[in-house]
């Protein structure tokens, strides 16, 4: 393995071997602190365009598995971790992360002193990085130079409509750069899905006349994206049950009146508390946010707050008032992560039902 | 820790400790009950324990009034009654505890008055977790995956079983008498002499028989629960060997590395489902057997009480375990639970994570057996044969089980590197097969002659994931040993975890040179914090381990500073005691306000309890692991048990300051049954001697028995370094206790002197109520006072709070061990109790 | 008679908090709300509703607690008092009222409860939330927020379990 090179903005350097592909690439590094779940962590849309920490101290030995995909194809920038597991690619495990990363052309980089560079990260924030194979004055000024994309949605969303059909209820899912996990929950309630483009209309999410709609998680400031987005989503909270989740909370709470602030520090993993404010339930999730909605600036009249991180106080669920429109910020599909999360999913399909009878008997 | 809301009911709680230390049963539940009773009296409570271990630091803990007492029934509710007790913790002392307060509830009359209320499981629950037929039941109509068990009397029912069931079978005991062990057959030819086996230990007569589920994953979850219904994982583990070899006996490791999250998510949630059936308020570890290919989880054993797992979590996370457990036992919410400043955020809600690998191994008793010439069945199965563990932590897995190995072995010379170069490949594959305790390095051989990694993962059950390490740590080894003093070698070395002494063997050197190497080449370890939240949070953390990294974050805590070394894993014969003597020489030192640094590796003990130092290493014992630490500290003194001699040295060549707590080289003989040893004991302040009196010790039972009123010259004579207790021993052929001893007996060539073994002083200082360790110590430090003077002046020799002797436990050495010959049960001791021989 | 959960404590806990949000959804504001629950098991559910309403909005809705067992139309002796006190039966006058129940089956219980508010106050509105819906109904009644609909058989039998009665939150079939 050859020894490589992690650049920060900030011009500091990190040694490491190494490994996936040898490319030369750019993003936004950030630090996850999960102690599983690093493939679907890495296929997450999510993180499209971004590097990754991870504070896992080994990665790699449970190998890469079918269905753990999250997406067809990774778009991470980068992965940096402390001790890469080599396994063999056999009948068990068809797979291993160094031969997947090379095939999606992503760098790796390991034997890096990550509790240093994390317990750096969460001073400074993200920032701006490469992987290079030297650390010279070249490649600092290539990094001060690159500016980094802000079109994450349009990289990871679908382009066209398209459908994953059950024998249940019928949900249109928006799709602002959807993980599998989503379409995993659906199909376990064997759902009707038909994915639309975030830039369809309101027309065309009606005619499809869905019992319920989902904005779907993705990637990036979701306030990167047109205004037309806010207006559909005024309009299809008032006509279906709704669930918004990642991004699609932020979205909601964007198209309610509400604002987005920047996090004191990035948070990415699954060991927060998150409290269900009518039950003070505590449960876990996965959770990947680098924005949280602004309490300040939710018109109380129109929202409330249904789940709150205790950590860090981030708002983590809305609700509308006058709708059965509501929204997560953390990722109850469970992929990875605690499977306490997935009772939001319960939530929306007995939301669902709720409706279709009601509908049904008016 | 402050809370909001306390229980008001709580006014007067007992603690039931968990007795005499045994295969399975190390220190962990004393120390538990011992870190959480300041934690009570905060909160007004009064608190009470009763346990026959002399080795229980909850009995001498002030926070407490203590009952040292056989642990019987009557002896519980007799302190219930006299005391107005109204709440019991049976889960701080473990299944031993909680099977004891079933029994008393289940004893319970209508003229023993209310039922005091039972803290963390309702009574229905609490029976339930004692009857495990019962349990399983339970948890399978509540739709968890376990394995069916069948409960049966007779041979013949059991023959019967034989026709639907297919071998392996897994046979245990329903109520056992002892520590439950699993039994499997896997031949027709031992089925009717394991039924038997198992017959033998119930109370009942009878057997559990079900499906062995032998060379699955075994996988273990420590969680938690609250009165609300919150649940929370605290850590988890994998064990490297798989089902079939006792989860004691195994190789673990933490994080879980080779599993999906996918399954873990599933496991959590099972784990959480069981703790809600149960309506458990505080810490679980529930263990699970897994099979990865076709994603099939069983359920195999819940243990909703402190055991093992939850002390080795509480140290591989940092996540003050105990404090929160017994917070939710009292109903506290989670929520309402503060963390000590220490932790970075002070919530209790936040799930530990790990940046860092901990690799727990066991420590055997073959070795020191062996040396006595007896052997024992080496092979493990699914009975527990090791006494003991250690924790190695590092950044990667090697490095983990490097130093896990150092420490469990750090003078153990059946771990070099070589020592299955002489095994031929008939007994390679037999003991791939068939596993023994060395089987980490049989692994090694194997990959060394070339073993494919399918076949030995098939042969072994053993994920792959473990061989391409070893075949890692092989690659290694041999770059190293063919690359004489190469910089680069030695840096990589060290990255993973080699220590100075092993890279020193393969060079043919001296680890002092090796050390002196990596220092002029800036190869230098860095001390990384143990920290729950994997350095998502800025931590004030106290517990550290070295690793080969770029950034140091352990920087001199206090130049004041005493720095104790530990003595590791508990082994035979000094089994608990030794920990006992270190947690006692930390708390004096805190006493006499030292800032107090531990470097210890054992989980299972009190000497790594959070508040009894100022900051712990994490860490293998060998010389060069010291030094470095006290290159990095400079402590003002530095305590050291006086079996350490090399150590010892070492340090004194180096002008340090060395505090002896005075031991023998190894585990001095018992008496054997046809015998008595006396011993006429004294304490040595380092200038003057001062009688104590004179113990019998028959084989198996040890007393006070009299009081000499002089000290001959001869003895006063002997000379003595290091201040502490000491004693004159002999031996006469009898085994009758004596009343009078004649001291002209005493010195006349049959009698020598040692260092009194600290679990004599550990009941001589509960027995008489003087602090013999503590008096050591200030001793050594030059701090006793003139009351100290006082007391050693005027010790009553004969005084003693009860007459209580000091017993061997019923420990089934034959059962665990099958040994060859009679094991001594003083050199190899397991645990002790007490028995009041008032009574004859 | 064998009993099977068809609701385990956490999907009570969620049926609740989703009939919580429902009542929000459909009284803006909450003004003028008040919970009556019907006795013994609907008062605590009442109390329940009404927890997780302060919990989210931190204002106490009024909880009331009637006790139809002499007012139902198969039942001779009406006695009218319900239970309540005099103060309470002005306090309902003008509200929008959440009668609130654990099982809805034949609509009889209902029925009562609704003769009985209605004699004893004129609420302005009165809304009818359950938490199962077992089906079979023998009157013209449907709940306006249902946690959840089990469709049963005559024979069978719906119970309710709470935790402040029965020691735990759940809902099994007996049959």
């Amino acid at each position: 393995m050859m020894q490589r090179h992690l650049i920060l903005e900030d011009g500091r350097v990190f040694q490491g071997l190494g490994f996936g592909a040898p490319a030369t690439t750019f993003g936004e590094i950030i630090f996850h602190t999960a102690m599983t779940g690093y493939q679907e962590i890495i296929t997450d849309p999510i993180y499209d365009g971004q590097m990754i920490v991870f504070a896992m101290p080994v990665v790699g030995a449970s190998g890469i598995h079918a269905e753990a995909y999250e997406s067809v194809k990774p778009t991470i920038r980068g992965m940096v971790v402390h001790d890469l597991a080599e396994v063999s690619v056999n009948r068990q495990r068809r797979m291993n992360l160094d031969r997947f990363l090379k095939q999606h052309n992503i760098p790796g980089l390991y034997q890096v002193d990550t509790r240093q560079l994390i317990r750096h990260l969460r001073e400074t924030g993200p920032q701006k990085a490469t992987i290079v194979d030297f650390a010279d004055e070249h490649a600092v000024d290539q990094l001060v130079a690159t500016v980094l994309t802000n079109k994450q949605v349009q990289n990871t969303a679908t382009p066209k409509p398209y459908a994953n059909p059950g024998r249940g209820r019928h949900i249109v899912v928006i799709d602002f750069g959807l993980k599998h996990g989503i379409l995993r929950m659906l199909g376990d309630y064997d759902a009707n899905v038909s994915v639309l483009p975030y830039t369809t209309s309101v027309e065309e999410v009606l005619t499809l006349d869905p019992d319920g709609i989902i904005l779907s998680t993705g990637p990036g400031d979701p306030r990167t994206l047109p205004e037309s987005v806010l207006t559909l989503i005024r309009v299809l909270q008032t006509k279906a049950p709704l669930l918004g989740i990642g991004l699609g909370h932020e979205l909601f709470a964007l198209a309610n009146g509400a604002e987005l602030k920047p996090l004191p520090s990035e948070h990415h993993g699954m060991n927060h508390p998150i409290q269900e404010i009518i039950s003070r339930q505590i449960f876990y999730a996965m959770q990947g946010q680098g924005y949280a909605v602004d309490d300040q600036t939710i018109d109380r009249k129109k929202l409330f707050v249904t789940y709150r991180d205790l950590v860090d106080g981030a708002v983590q669920g809305l609700r509308h008032r006058e709708f059965p429109a509501f929204s997560v910020q953390f990722f109850p599909d469970a992929a990875p992560g605690p499977l306490e999360a997935t009772a939001v999913f319960a939530d929306f399909f007995e939301t669902v039902e709720d409706y279709v009878e009601h509908y049904n008997q008016q | 820790m402050s809370n909001t809301i306390t229980n008001n009911k709580i006014k007067k709680l007992l603690f039931i400790g968990s007795g005499a230390n045994n295969f399975g049963q190390e220190a962990e539940h004393d120390a538990a009950i011992y870190q959480v009773m300041p934690e009570l009296r905060g909160h007004g409570i009064d608190v009470f324990v009763i346990d026959e271990n002399p080795y229980a630091l909850s009995l001498e803990s002030l926070a407490a009034k203590t009952f040292w007492q056989p642990l019987t029934v009557h002896n519980i509710k007799k302190i219930i009654r006299d005391e107005a007790i109204d709440t019991v913790v049976p889960l701080f002392g473990g299944d031993v505890s909680l099977r004891l307060w079933a029994d008393v509830v289940q004893s319970w009359s209508h003229g023993d008055g209310n039922v005091p209320n039972t803290l963390g499981l309702n009574i229905d629950m609490l029976l339930k977790v004692n009857n495990l037929p019962a349990l399983t039941d339970f948890m399978a109509k509540n739709g968890l995956p376990v394995i069916n068990n069948y409960v049966l009397k007779a041979q013949d029912e059991a023959n019967e079983l034989l026709r639907t069931l297919h071998l392996p079978l897994m046979v245990r005991a329903l109520h056992p008498n002892q520590n439950n062990t699993r039994h499997i057959v896997e031949r027709l030819d031992e089925f009717e002499d394991t039924i038997n086996l198992a017959k033998s230990q119930s109370v009942t007569q009878e057997v559990i028989i079900s499906r062995a589920i032998n060379g699955l994953k075994e996988i273990s979850l420590e969680i938690l629960r609250d009165v609300r219904g919150n649940k929370m994982q605290i850590g988890a583990s994998e064990d490297m060997d798989p089902i079939g070899i006792h989860t004691a006996d195994s190789l673990s490791v933490s994080p879980i590395l080779t599993v999906q999250d996918q399954l873990i998510s599933q496991m959590r949630d099972y784990a959480f489902r069981i703790a809600d059936i149960l309506q458990l308020q505080g810490v679980m570890h529930v263990q699970f057997a897994i099979d990865d290919d076709d994603r099939e989880i069983y359920i195999i054993k819940v243990s909703p009480y402190i055991d093992q797992m939850a002390t080795r979590m509480a140290l591989a996370t940092g996540y003050p375990t105990m404090l929160v457990a017994i917070n939710l036992a009292m109903g506290i919410p989670l929520e309402d639970i503060k963390l000590p400043h220490n932790f970075g955020t002070n919530t209790a809600m936040m799930e530990p994570m790990m940046d860092h690998v901990v690799v727990k191994l066991p420590v055997f008793p073959f070795g020191e057996l062996a040396e006595a010439g007896i052997d024992v069945n080496r092979q493990l199965n699914s009975v527990q044969k090791s006494v003991g563990s250690t924790l190695g932590f590092g950044r990667t897995f090697i490095e983990a089980l490097e130093k896990a190995i150092r420490s469990a072995h750090f003078n153990n010379a059946s771990f070099s590197p070589t020592n299955m170069a002489h095994i031929n490949d008939d007994e390679l594959i037999q003991q791939l097969i068939h596993p023994q305790d060395n089987r980490v390095l049989l692994l090694i051989e194997a990959i060394k002659r070339g073993y494919e990694i399918d076949e030995l993962a098939e042969l072994t059950a053993i994920d792959e994931f473990y061989f391409h390490q070893l075949q890692h740590l092989h690659k290694l080894e041999s770059e190293i040993e063919s690359d004489i003093d190469s910089i680069t070698s030695l840096r990589r070395g060290k990255k993973y975890g080699l220590s100075d002494g092993l890279i020193a063997r393969f060079w043919h050197t001296d680890f002092n040179i090796i050390r002196t190497l990596a220092k002029e080449n800036d190869i230098r370890v860095t001390y990384k914090a143990v920290e729950p939240s994997a350095g998502e949070f800025p931590e004030n953390a106290r517990q550290y381990y070295a690793t080969y990294e770029s950034e140091n974050e352990s920087i001199q805590i206090d130049q004041r500073a005493v720095l104790v070394i530990g003595s590791g894993a508990f082994r035979m014969g000094d089994a608990a005691s030794a920990g006992y003597a270190t947690a006692i020489t930390m708390s004096e030192l805190r006493r006499l306000q030292y800032p107090t640094i531990i470097m210890n590796n054992n989980p299972s003990d009190a000497t790594l309890l959070p508040h009894l130092a100022d900051k712990q290493y994490l860490e293998p014992l060998e010389i060069s692991d010291v030094m470095k630490v006290v290159e990095l500290e400079s402590p003002q003194a530095i305590v050291i048990p006086g079996n350490r001699r090399k150590l010892i040295n070492a340090l004194r060549d180096l002008n340090q300051r060395v505090i002896v707590l005075p031991k023998e080289k190894h585990m001095p003989d018992g008496p054997n049954d046809r015998q008595s040893e006396f011993a006429l004991n004294f304490f040595f302040d380092g200038q003057n001697r001062y009688l104590i009196n004179v113990t019998q010790h028959l084989a198996g039972e040890m007393r006070i028995i009299a009081h000499p009123t002089t000290l001959s010259d001869e003895i006063l004579a002997m000379p003595l370094d290091n201040p502490g207790v000491y004693q004159v021993i002999w031996y006469q052929d009898t085994v009758r206790w004596q009343k009078q001893i004649h001291l002209s007996t005493i010195g006349n060539g049959g009698s020598w002197l040692r260092p009194m073994p600290y679990g004599q002083i550990a009941y001589l200082t509960k027995i008489m109520q003087v602090p013999w360790i503590r008096l050591t110590i200030r001793a050594g430090l030059n701090e006793l006072t003139t009351q100290d003077y006082e007391l050693l002046e005027n010790v009553d020799s004969m005084r003693a709070s009860e007459r209580l002797s000091m017993i061997s436990a019923d420990v089934n050495y034959q059962l665990h061990l099958q040994p060859t010959d009679v094991i001594d049960g003083t050199k190899f001791e397991v645990g002790v109790g007490v028995y009041d021989y008032g009574k004859e | 008679m064998t009993n099977k959960e068809v609701l385990d404590n956490a999907s009570l806990q969620r049926a609740l908090t989703r009939i919580t949000y429902e009542i929000i959804e459909r009284n803006k504001g909450g003004q003028d709300l008040v919970l009556v629950g019907i006795k013994t098991r609907g008062e605590f559910l009442a109390h329940r509703i009404a927890n997780r309403l302060e919990q989210l909005e931190g204002v106490k809705i009024p909880v009331m607690a009637i006790d139809i067992t002499n007012f139902r139309d198969d039942v001779l002796n009406h006695d009218d008092s319900l239970g309540l006190n005099d103060e309470e039966k002005t306090n309902i006058a003008d509200k929008n009222i959440v009668l609130i129940d654990d099982v809805l089956f034949t609509g009889r219980t209902i029925r009562a409860a609704l003769d009985a508010l209605i004699h004893i106050g004129r609420p302005n509105t009165i809304a009818l939330a359950v938490l199962v819906d077992r089906g079979h109904r023998e009157l013209p009644i449907r709940a306006d927020f249902v946690g959840k609909n089990i469709p049963t058989a005559q024979n069978e039998k719906i119970k309710v379990l709470v935790q402040e009665i029965d020691g735990r939150d759940a809902v099994e079939i007996v049959h």
